[in-house]
């Protein structure tokens, strides 16, 4: 079966937030709301060994969501192949789901109407692929780094699980017990 | 950028973590607060004292209870991101914000249709709502309706924020016992300050000066307990607790909000009612209700602003700089962007600058 998940290799990323505005910029979404903010880039380690690391971030698609079933209305949803995403017909903003997400993924945009105003989130851009399967999330495509690999991690010929299983990698609090879909090839910095 | 401001600021704060605004924590109080009024009053008329006619003695308290819910449910709906959509919120089984909803619900109509059924005809100015009295015959019938789910409500407070493990700070037993002890306490004063005041008719003072010294026993044990509970949860916290539990009980014990913690709070919301109840002066007793009520309120604000959840690796820097490089620019845009179409975004950044 279908499994999506992302890998982010940081040893590859720059912090150039190109795939912030690429979201954004697709998405038309409103000025306070961003998907996939990239974190990080204080400068670590000792002079002359120094080197930047920049953490890219979005909704982890985890395989058990602490969003979707504390949803009263059932507008958080996550579909047989693992994205998550929420029904702006079905939501009605109380903003459970922003509370229950350990990652701060998800939020409500101030910057429309009021009454207006639904959750908002990360679907690994659903609607695309709808409508042209085999794309890639429009922050994959971007990544003129190639920093960002998205795929089909339960198929072991699929770029991601090839690049998962060659990898050292890591996922966002673990310990929570959410089974993130995202994962992390870690920057040691300089040539280890 | 000013690292070393960022960094004093960044030890005690989380920048993107408030979600919830002032609606749910005065929400979470009074429906704690009339939860509790309408569970008590059910079990003081039912069980403790079946004999006594202490309809009239609980009509103030619970028509305040009435109040107190119908007015936290406008807080909550008004929070909503939409609330003309409401309804929705009954739709499935699986959340308990769903459940809830139902037990709000069930509490509300229960209280309504007793009070409509016990009405007086001598009630000043609304007197005419006698005409609902037929509701009367099943009276016991919708106190226990009114008063199962006031229990239910009392927990679920503190159920519903115990379930979001997101934020360390909530996720924890302690919390709905806290607030059960809290609703009950807070119920027992409110009880205490309105029994027997309904205008216009008299209640069996008897009885309810029985019920009063019943239910000024248990807001002292009640306060003091929740006292133990309160202590206990923010110190075990504080010293061993994770990282996000800790810098939420610094923050309470020695940070910004201490003074709230130590004199709002432990100080005037629970020591001095218990010392005032403890005396058995009759003035004191009064003022004992009112301060546990406020005691109660603070609570819930200050819990439900101790939201912090596990900031991820640079996320605090991140958002810091958000909040102090784009505040001016993200908040005219929000301001006047309340009225802009979609797709007008790049428009408006050319007429900004």
């Amino acid at each position: 079966m279908t499994r999506y998940a992302m890998a982010i290799d940081q040893r590859r990323c720059i912090g150039c937030h190109s795939c912030s505005v690429a979201c954004r910029t697709w998405n038309e979404l409103p000025i306070d709301i961003i998907y996939n903010p990239v974190l990080g880039g204080v400068a670590e380690g000792t002079w002359p060994n120094v080197h930047r690391n920049y953490l890219p971030t979005l909704c982890m698609h985890c395989k058990n969501p602490e969003c979707v079933p504390c949803c009263p209305t059932g507008a958080s949803q996550q579909d047989e192949d693992g994205v998550v995403w929420v029904d702006y017909k079905k939501c009605m903003g109380c903003k459970v789901c922003v509370n229950a997400c350990p990652y701060g993924m998800r939020d409500t945009s101030h910057a429309v109407r009021r009454f207006d105003e639904f959750v908002r989130k990360c679907t690994f851009c659903k609607e695309r692929r709808e409508m042209e399967p085999g794309a890639d999330p429009y922050c994959v495509q971007t990544c003129h780094q190639h920093a960002r690999v998205f795929g089909d991690i339960d198929d072991p010929d699929s770029a991601i699980s090839k690049l998962i299983g060659r990898s050292d990698t890591f996922r966002l609090l673990e310990e929570l017990g959410t089974d993130p879909q995202i994962y992390y090839i870690p920057d040691l910095g300089g040539t280890r | 950028m000013d690292m070393k401001k960022y960094q004093e600021e960044n030890a005690e704060i989380q920048y993107k973590h408030r979600y919830w605004g002032w609606q749910i924590a005065l929400y979470l109080f009074l429906g704690g607060f009339g939860g509790g009024v309408l569970f008590l009053t059910w079990i003081t008329a039912t069980f403790v004292f079946p004999q006594a006619d202490l309809t009239q003695a609980f009509m103030l308290p619970n028509f305040i209870a009435l109040l107190a819910i119908a007015f936290g449910l406008f807080c909550l709906v008004e929070e909503l991101g939409q609330p003309p959509v409401f309804y929705r919120a009954y739709v499935t089984a699986t959340s308990i914000i769903k459940w809830g909803a139902v037990l709000l619900t069930i509490a509300s109509f229960g209280d309504l249709f007793w009070l409509l059924g016990n009405w007086s005809p001598d009630t000043p100015v609304l007197g005419f709502l006698c005409v609902f009295n037929f509701l009367g015959g099943a009276s016991g019938l919708w106190l226990a309706a009114a008063g199962l789910s006031g229990f239910g409500i009392m927990v679920y407070t503190g159920v519903m924020l115990s379930t979001l493990k997101a934020h360390s700070f909530w996720s924890t037993p302690a919390l709905p016992i806290l607030f059960t002890v809290s609703a009950l306490s807070t119920a027992c004063a409110g009880i205490m300050l309105l029994m027997g005041g309904w205008p216009g008719v008299a209640a069996d003072m008897h009885a309810a000066h029985e019920v009063h010294n019943l239910l000024h026993t248990c807001d002292i044990i009640l306060v003091f307990a929740e006292i133990t509970i309160l202590l206990i949860m923010v110190l075990s916290f504080l010293g061993a607790g994770n990282r996000t539990q800790q810098r939420v009980a610094k923050r309470w014990v020695k940070g910004k909000t201490a003074p709230i913690f130590w004199i709002g709070m432990i100080g005037i919301g629970l020591v001095i009612p218990l010392i005032c109840n403890i005396s058995g002066l009759e003035g004191l007793a009064t003022v004992a209700s009112i301060l546990v009520l406020c005691g109660g309120c603070l609570l819930r604000f200050l819990c439900v602003w101790s939201d912090d959840r596990q900031p991820l690796e640079g996320e605090n820097r991140y958002y810091w700089r958000h909040k102090h490089a784009n505040t001016d620019f993200v908040g005219q845009y929000v301001k006047s962007g309340k009225e802009m179409q979609r797709g007008q975004t790049f428009e408006y950044i050319d007429n900004l600058y």
